[in-house]
């Protein structure tokens, strides 16, 4: 019940930041963070699958309604959602893990955060960059727009992580 | 059959997924292609509010700056509108065509630059205001000072950082000026109290003046540029004296909320002083 409540919180809060504040962010003209990407990547891994492409869906929606590029995080969100148990199985490993398995910093070690995050912003940016630019003309500084975003956001959403679960480590 | 569900339910997920990115690719592909896809607009028609409240907000940060900026261009403008210039010859003439001004040298008569108030007195009897620039800025005694609106004063004392302006609003301010549609030069004095109306002497009474008419500077002192506003009549009546008019002028600067002025400097003040000096002496 907590969780329910700290993760409809926790939306919010960041949905908004990123409508309000990241989105108008611009660095060097093209570096935008996707910090709402943190509360999809903060969900409960035991929530069914369908449910987890619906909220993705939806919040993608949400942002792409204030940035005026329909379908974009949606279709990003989509895909992140999809991909991330994968992500997680391969992160594991074959280390087993007892009780609840949560994305969250205290749970996972630091390096564990750091690949998962990276890898998804990475497949986040990726898409909302290549479905914005839709086009493979100037290959080159649309790769590097998504290498810039993929650093950016992810470490923001790194930072934005250690700042939610600061005491969560001794535990 | 119940394999058949089975199998549905258990991988429900999977067309799900296929949908909602089927879904969302459609969305990108449609409002690319059509500029006016109904649910593009319907969705601009929620967010667009919030973020014109939000942009709003956030611009009035920003104020401070785009104001100094204007202000900047400003003086750009007026530099650019005044054709007061001071030709080869030491001829000073208003207007230039564009091929005199390729074979002479032109200096310009009047340099503008601005300041703000930082304290001021409109309901006292001796009124005066202090800006922030002084004599490291280049201010000098006896620089006109302007408001957006109209004339404010003239500067009186310079130290290194500030200066002190005497405004309208001072018993021995005497600004020459003229009624624009008669074009007859009188002088505008404050008679105390009310730091909205000032009075415009030496205008004899045989002119129609009437109300409304615009008072501005007739740039015969050396002081002003010609024709800034200083107000506009108000009130006309017989005066006391039998061959003069009194005129009440409307000031066009509302010294309660003056804020940012221009200070003009005529550079040729002391080369003109000097001259009118000598005619005084004979």
């Amino acid at each position: 019940m907590n969780n329910i409540i700290s993760n409809i919180l926790r939306f919010l809060v960041v949905i908004l930041l990123q409508i309000f504040v990241c989105n108008y962010i611009n660095l060097f003209g093209f570096v935008t963070p996707a910090l709402y990407l943190l509360a999809l990547l903060l969900l409960p891994l035991e929530l069914p699958k369908s449910a987890q492409y619906l909220i993705g869906f939806f919040t993608g929606l949400v942002i792409d309604m204030f940035t005026h590029t329909l379908g974009v995080n949606a279709a990003a969100c989509v895909l992140v959602m999809f991909v991330r148990p994968y992500i997680v199985r391969l992160l594991n490993g074959r280390s087993t893990v007892e009780g609840v398995d949560r994305p969250e910093p205290g749970i996972k070690d630091f390096k564990w955060i750091f690949t998962y995050v990276l890898l998804l912003s990475f497949l986040h940016q990726f898409m909302v960059v290549m479905l914005e630019t839709a086009s493979f003309r100037n290959f080159g500084h649309t790769l590097l727009s998504v290498l810039c975003n993929t650093v950016f956001t992810a470490f923001v959403i790194i930072c934005a992580e250690y700042i939610f679960f600061p005491i969560k480590r001794n535990a | 059959m119940n394999n058949l569900i089975e199998f549905i339910k258990k991988n429900f997920h999977y067309f799900l997924f296929a949908v909602l990115l089927v879904l969302s690719l459609t969305m990108i592909g449609k409002s690319m292609a059509y500029s006016n896809y109904k649910f593009a607009r319907i969705c601009q028609s929620i967010t667009g509010p919030i973020q014109k409240n939000w942009s709003d907000m956030v611009h009035k940060f920003s104020l401070g700056q785009e104001n100094e900026e204007l202000v900047q261009q400003n003086i750009a403008l007026m530099r650019e509108h005044d054709n007061m210039f001071i030709v080869r010859e030491d001829t000073l003439i208003t207007q230039m065509s564009e091929e005199d001004s390729l074979h002479t040298t032109r200096t310009r008569m009047f340099d503008y630059t601005h300041a703000h108030i930082i304290y001021r007195t409109t309901d006292q009897a001796y009124n005066y205001l202090i800006v922030d620039k002084g004599a490291k800025d280049g201010i000098t005694r006896d620089m006109a000072v302007t408001s957006p609106s109209g004339v404010v004063g003239v500067v009186g004392d310079v130290s290194d950082n500030f200066a002190a302006v005497i405004p309208i609003l001072h018993p021995d301010s005497r600004i020459s000026a003229v009624v624009s549609s008669v074009n007859q030069v009188g002088t505008v004095v404050w008679e105390g109290n009310d730091c909205r109306v000032a009075y415009l002497e030496n205008i004899p009474q045989h002119l129609e003046i009437n109300i409304g008419d615009s008072v501005v500077t007739s740039g015969y002192s050396n002081i002003f540029p010609k024709g800034l506003l200083v107000g506009t009549v108000k009130e006309v009546s017989m005066g006391n004296n039998a061959s003069f008019l009194t005129i009440k002028i409307k000031l066009a600067t509302n010294f309660n909320k003056v804020n940012t002025v221009y200070l003009i400097e005529n550079q040729y003040k002391s080369e003109i002083d000097s001259l009118k000096a000598g005619f005084k002496t004979e």
